[in-house]
C-alpha cells in the first residue's frame, strides 16, 4: 500500500507536468493500451507505465503482459530521466530492451520534447495581468543569471590562465600536448629505427 | 452471508445492518441510504477512509489486467471512479458498462464522467446485480467495489457475474472485510460506530446511513467465507488480498 501511495503521488505530479504541454497528452493518446514494463536491476524493483490521453498510469502490481520491457540499473534509469539525449542512454550496454521498442522510444520522445507552459498554470492562480509580469521578470532574471554565470566563468578562466598564471590556459595546454605527442611519435620512430639496425647487424654477424 | 430465515408470514428474512427485514424490503432500504448520500458520496469516502479508498481502487485496477479492446462491467459503480480508469485502459475499441441499481448514484456517476470528458466507450445501465441484463460470456472483466454487501442474495449476484463473464474472464470483488489483528479490529470498531455516524451527521446530515454502513460491514462475509462463496458459484483460482490490515479485501476469481 505504501508503494501504491507513493506511485499515486508520483503519477499525480507527472500528469500535472504533462498537462502543461499542450501536445503531450494527444501524443500519449497514440500509445493508449500499450504497457511499458520497467525492471530496475539494482536495486531490484519493477514498475509498469500505461500511457493514455489522461496521462501516465504508474502501477507496481500490474497483472497483465507488457508490450515492451526496459531492464537497467537505477543509475541508468536516472540518467534516462534526466538526460537530454535519451536515445544515447537507451543504446548504452547496461540497458536492455525487449519487445516493441518503438513504444518506449515514442514515450521517451514525448518526455524529451516537453515544453512546459508554466505561465499558463501561474495565470490560473494569479490572473492574466500578474502572471505575464511575473513570468517576464523570471525569464529576464534567468537570462541575466545564465549570462552572468557564463561571463564569470570566462573571466575567471582568463584570470587564472593569463594573469595569475595559476593554471595553464586551454590553448596553451593543447599546444603543449601536441608537442608532447610529436616527441612521443619521434621517439617511437627512433626506437623502431634502432631495432631495425640491431636486427640487420645481428643478421650480418650470423653470415 | 444472507442468513435467510423464515418469518411468521413465511417471507424470508434478511439483514439490513443489524436489523432483520423481509427480503423484499432490503433493496428498497439500501436504495434509500444511497439516495440520501449520493450527492456527497465522494467527499464522504475521502473523509471516512482518509483517501485510502483511492489506493484500494488503484490496486483493483492493477489486478484487473484490463487491456485495450476489453469489455468491462463495473457493478455498483457509483460515482464512476473505476469506470473512468477502465475507460482509458480499454480505449476506443473497448467498452465499459457502469451499472448501478440506484438511479441517484448512477446519475451522479454519469454526470461526473461526462463532465470530465469520459464518453464514447462507456454506457450507463441501471441494473440489479442479481439479474444482470447482459448476454452470457460477454465481458472480459467484472468488478464490484463496495457493493456486494448491499446485495440481498449475494450467491445469486456472484452466479450472475459468472454467467456474463467470458471464459478466462476475471471477477474482482473489492469489499470491506474482517481486520486481521485484534488490536486493529478494536480500533476499527471504535472508529466505525463513533466517528462514522458523527461525520455522516456533520457532512450529510444523515447519521443513520453511516450507522448502516458500519453495521453492514460487520454483517458481510469475511475473507474465507466470500472466497468459498465464489468457489461454490463456479469460479476458479480464487484468491484474495488483504489491504490495510484486512479492513478491505480484494477477491479475484477466474471463470473456467
Amino acid at each position: 500500500m505504501l508503494i501504491n501511495g507513493l506511485l499515486a503521488s508520483a503519477e499525480h505530479g507527472v500528469n500535472r507536468v504533462l498537462r502543461m504541454d499542450s501536445t503531450a497528452l494527444p501524443r500519449l493518446d497514440r500509445l493508449s493500451g500499450k504497457v511499458i514494463a520497467i525492471e530496475c536491476t539494482s536495486p531490484a524493483f519493477h514498475l509498469h507505465v500505461l500511457p493514455s490521453d489522461d496521462g501516465l498510469m504508474l502501477a507496481a502490481n500490474w497483472d497483465g503482459g507488457a508490450d515492451v520491457t526496459l531492464r537497467a540499473p537505477a543509475a541508468s534509469l536516472m540518467r534516462l530521466a534526466m538526460s537530454k539525449d535519451k536515445n544515447a542512454v537507451l543504446h548504452s550496454p547496461e540497458v536492455e530492451l525487449d519487445g516493441e521498442s518503438a513504444v518506449l522510444l515514442e514515450l521517451v520522445g514525448v518526455l524529451q520534447d516537453l515544453d512546459l507552459d508554466w505561465e499558463y498554470d501561474l495565470q490560473r492562480w494569479l490572473g492574466p495581468v500578474a502572471a505575464p509580469l511575473i513570468g517576464g521578470h523570471l525569464r529576464n532574471s534567468a537570462r541575466w543569471t545564465r549570462d552572468s554565470a557564463t561571463s564569470l566563468s570566462h573571466n575567471l578562466a582568463e584570470y587564472l590562465a593569463e594573469e595569475s598564471r595559476t593554471l595553464v590556459g586551454k590553448r596553451e595546454a593543447e599546444a603543449r600536448f601536441a608537442e608532447l605527442d610529436q616527441t612521443k611519435q619521434d621517439l617511437e620512430r627512433l626506437e623502431a629505427r634502432f631495432e631495425r639496425l640491431a636486427h640487420s647487424l645481428k643478421s650480418s654477424d650470423n653470415a | 452471508m444472507n442468513d435467510p430465515r423464515k418469518g411468521s408470514d413465511a417471507e424470508p428474512i434478511t439483514h439490513f445492518g443489524y436489523k432483520n427485514v423481509p427480503e423484499s424490503q432490503k433493496a428498497e432500504k439500501v436504495a434509500e441510504v444511497f439516495h440520501s448520500v449520493a450527492a456527497k458520496y465522494d467527499l464522504m469516502n475521502d473523509v471516512l477512509s482518509g483517501g485510502m479508498h483511492r489506493l484500494w481502487k488503484r490496486f483493483t485496477i492493477e489486478l484487473s489486467g484490463v487491456r485495450s479492446g476489453n469489455r468491462v462491467l463495473d457493478i455498483a459503480g457509483g460515482t464512476g471512479d473505476l469506470a473512468k480508469k477502465f475507460s482509458h485502459l480499454v480505449g476506443p475499441t473497448g467498452e465499459v458498462v457502469l451499472a448501478d441499481i440506484n438511479a441517484s448514484m448512477l446519475k451522479v456517476g454519469r454526470d461526473r464522467l461526462l463532465d470530465r470528458g469520459v464518453a464514447g466507450n462507456i454506457k450507463f445501465v441501471q441494473a440489479d446485480a442479481e439479474k444482470l441484463p447482459f448476454p452470457d460470456n460477454h465481458f472480459d472483466c467484472v468488478t464490484i467495489a463496495f457493493g456486494l454487501r448491499n446485495v440481498t442474495h449475494k450467491e445469486d449476484a456472484i452466479r450472475s457475474m459468472l454467467r456474463v463473464l467470458k471464459p478466462g474472464g476475471r471477477l474482482l470483488v473489492l469489499e470491506f472485510s474482517k481486520p486481521t489483528s485484534k488490536v486493529m479490529s478494536k480500533i476499527y470498531d471504535a472508529y466505525s460506530f463513533a466517528f462514522m455516524p458523527l461525520a455522516g451527521k456533520l457532512i450529510t446530515n444523515d447519521s443513520e446511513s453511516y450507522r448502516y454502513l458500519a453495521e453492514s460491514i460487520r454483517m458481510h462475509p469475511d475473507q474465507e467465507t466470500l472466497k468459498s462463496m465464489m468457489v461454490q458459484a463456479g469460479f476458479d483460482r480464487v484468491t484474495y488480498h488483504n489491504m490495510t490490515s484486512g479492513i478491505v479485501a480484494l477477491h479475484r476469481g477466474i471463470k473456467p
